[in-house]
């Protein structure tokens, strides 16, 4: 399979094999994928029309994936996993949030064998569609994030966050819950 | 417009470091960045074991009079160092995204001598004219893990083994293999 370039890019090397985005999603650069060491056939998959920029990195082990719904904004998130991390339709993600396995996680070597704890089919993290993500947020271990719930800036989250509502402080709490204006 | 790969691939030559600056072996730096506001004027201003390994994000801001050292086997990924005198790293340490380290707050807490301070410290000021501000020693001890995003202030020790959860701010020692969290952070 040939390896894929992004016409914009500054970083000079080509895409990891299998790393697909969908049409009109953006990817800043192949420099996202620094320290990626992902074995998985598809490493990363993006929907359509979603924005990954700026520092965002996908901090992979060998087991480990990310895929990312449609009209999803990544801006400046590191995904550092040897899981499986799903994100769904309509996610904002903001600055300096990292999304990881354990408290203090640093990104796989090549050398690293891939019998280390994680599994290709286990999800990691999930998070549903509508979720907002405030900066420096932290988001660890397994857990699902209901839709439409709201991470207060700089949280650090360790167990569910239920649907519609809004999740603040470390340890993370839910403070609150928003209701839908619609529907 | 295409960069050098080599500035982000850890491949960049090591010599271009200041002389004060001691490597072990097999040690491998991403970036050349982490040393762009190094300006330690002491014999050894930075000193790393055998088999570190330092990511992009890592920045060692040491002062004139500081000095940090980094034992073997330890992992800086994104480790602010905010060093005015000294910091230790023990060995097989594993310092996660986002992380600072100071060992000084590095200003004045009087509001007047802060205003000097900030005269001082301005782009075009006298920075010699700077107030004196305290600084005492962080130590972290080995096989210590400090997690994402956590800040580590001065006078800090933290005791071999220990645990700092991610978003943890550290203003007193932790125990030996103690596990830490929150802000301030506290035994669980």
């Amino acid at each position: 399979m040939a390896r894929e370039s992004l016409p914009h890019d500054w970083f000079d090397r080509p895409l990891p094999v299998g790393v697909r985005l969908g049409e009109r999603s953006w990817l800043y650069s192949s420099f996202a994928f620094l320290h990626c060491k992902s074995r998985q056939p598809s490493p990363v998959a993006a929907g359509r029309d979603s924005g990954i920029y700026n520092g965002t990195f996908f901090d992979l082990g060998p087991r480990g994936t990310v895929i990312l719904g449609n009209h999803c904004s990544i801006v400046g998130a590191i995904f550092c996993t040897n899981r499986r991390i799903k994100i769904g339709n309509f996610v904002f993600i903001s600055h300096e949030v990292v999304l990881a396995d354990e408290d203090a996680p640093h990104p796989w070597q090549a050398n690293e064998s891939d019998e280390v704890h994680g599994d290709p089919t286990e999800d990691g993290i999930v998070i549903e569609d509508d979720v907002w993500i405030g900066a420096q947020a932290t988001i660890l271990g397994h857990l699902r994030i209901g839709a439409g719930a709201i991470i207060g800036a700089a949280a650090v989250v360790r167990e569910n966050v239920p649907p519609l509502s809004i999740c603040a402080g470390n340890p993370g709490r839910v403070v609150g819950y928003v209701k839908r204006k619609s529907r | 417009m295409s960069s050098d790969c080599r500035d982000f691939t850890g491949d960049w030559d090591y010599r271009l470091l200041p002389a004060n600056v001691r490597i072990g072996h097999d040690c491998w730096f991403e970036r050349k960045e982490s040393f762009a506001r190094f300006r330690s004027e002491q014999p050894t201003g930075l000193h790393f074991g055998d088999r570190v390994r330092v990511y992009t994000w890592t920045t060692f801001n040491v002062e004139p009079g500081g000095s940090i050292e980094v034992g073997d086997d330890s992992i800086l990924v994104g480790a602010v160092f905010m060093c005015a005198r000294s910091i230790h790293i023990g060995r097989g340490v594993i310092i996660s995204y986002h992380v600072t380290i100071a060992d000084s707050d590095f200003h004045p807490v009087d509001p007047d001598e802060r205003r000097r301070d900030a005269v001082a410290n301005s782009p075009s000021g006298d920075r010699q004219k700077r107030p004196d501000f305290t600084s005492e020693p962080v130590v972290i001890e080995d096989d210590v893990r400090i997690g994402i995003g956590a800040i580590i202030l001065k006078g800090v020790r933290v005791g071999a083994g220990a645990e700092i959860g991610a978003g943890a701010v550290v203003t007193r020692d932790v125990p030996l293999g103690c596990i830490v969290h929150g802000n301030p952070a506290r035994e669980q």
